[in-house]
């Protein structure tokens, strides 16, 4: 079971999200937006973050950035969850320091999955 | 019953009445569509709370499918939340700039507004689907775009 921080600015998002990843067992706390993840993250450590690309006050790519500038967050899996697919979003997702880029709409199952791997 | 009379003096001014009005709907429609999406996002919870202590094997698997089924289904919301943010920012822009600009995005010409319109819209499956609106003029059914919904891709760096 793992500590995860799902961040989203979609409350519905959030919520499926959660109910994904807590129907495998791990426990799951949300943000809102980048600014309120670090806020999250910086109280509490998480062993995987999954977020959104485009959100109000800081998006996705910034709070990637802003997670491997602490030490605590450098070799934490970060992983964006958006409807965006071009190479150009995916390579800046990369060059943040991204671990991986999922494209929504997501099976739960195959989310799942994906955390098990980068938690290995 | 509506007449002649009932026809504004200015068509300019109808036409940015419109579009500030569709705006404010399209506004209304997104707050209003939220409240039950979450709604339906917490009976899923309570869903899985109650298939945890509990049932036979088959009826614990089909149910655990089923939910993996409407979670992959209610991300409609999300998407539908981001093109009707999208035709808002559009009708925005529209009010907002005098009728020979009025194709949105800034854009002067049709071209121009395909173009913004297609890095707007950056997901494959919207691509195929405007590429077929373009070509047809509508959606036929069982060609896969636009009908049932896909699942998104991943990729691990």
């Amino acid at each position: 079971m793992a500590r995860i921080l799902a961040v989203d600015d979609s409350p519905s998002m959030r919520q499926l999200v959660k109910l994904a990843l807590s129907s495998g067992g791990h426990e799951v706390d949300v943000a809102t937006d980048g600014v309120e993840a670090l806020q999250v993250a910086e109280k509490q450590q998480f062993d995987v973050v999954i977020t959104d690309v485009n959100m109000p006050n800081m998006d996705g790519i910034s709070l990637v950035r802003e997670l491997r500038r602490r030490t605590n967050y450098r070799f934490v899996p970060l992983l964006m969850l958006t409807t965006e697919s071009t190479a150009e979003r995916k390579q800046q997702g990369k060059e943040a320091g991204a671990t991986g880029w999922l494209v929504k709409p997501f099976d739960p199952n195959r989310l799942l999955s994906i955390v098990a791997k980068v938690l290995t | 019953m509506g007449t002649a009379d009932a026809q504004p003096p200015c068509g300019c001014e109808t036409l940015e009445v419109s579009a500030e009005a569709a705006a404010i709907l399209l506004s209304f429609a997104m707050h209003e569509s939220e409240a039950p999406a979450v709604e339906l996002g917490s009976a899923l919870e309570r869903i899985d709370q109650g298939l945890r202590p509990c049932a036979g094997a088959p009826a614990r698997e089909l149910l655990t499918r089923d939910l993996a089924a409407c979670v992959r289904a209610l991300q409609f919301h999300d998407r539908l939340m981001q093109q009707l943010a999208v035709i808002r920012n559009l009708l925005t822009r529209l009010a907002d700039h005098p009728l020979p600009q009025m194709a949105g995005f800034g854009a002067q010409r049709w071209e121009e507004l395909l173009a913004a319109l297609r890095e707007r819209l950056a997901a494959d499956t919207h691509d195929e689907l405007l590429e077929l609106l373009m070509r047809t003029g509508g959606v036929s059914s069982g060609d896969g775009a636009g009908g049932e919904q896909a699942e998104g891709t991943s990729e691990l760096f």
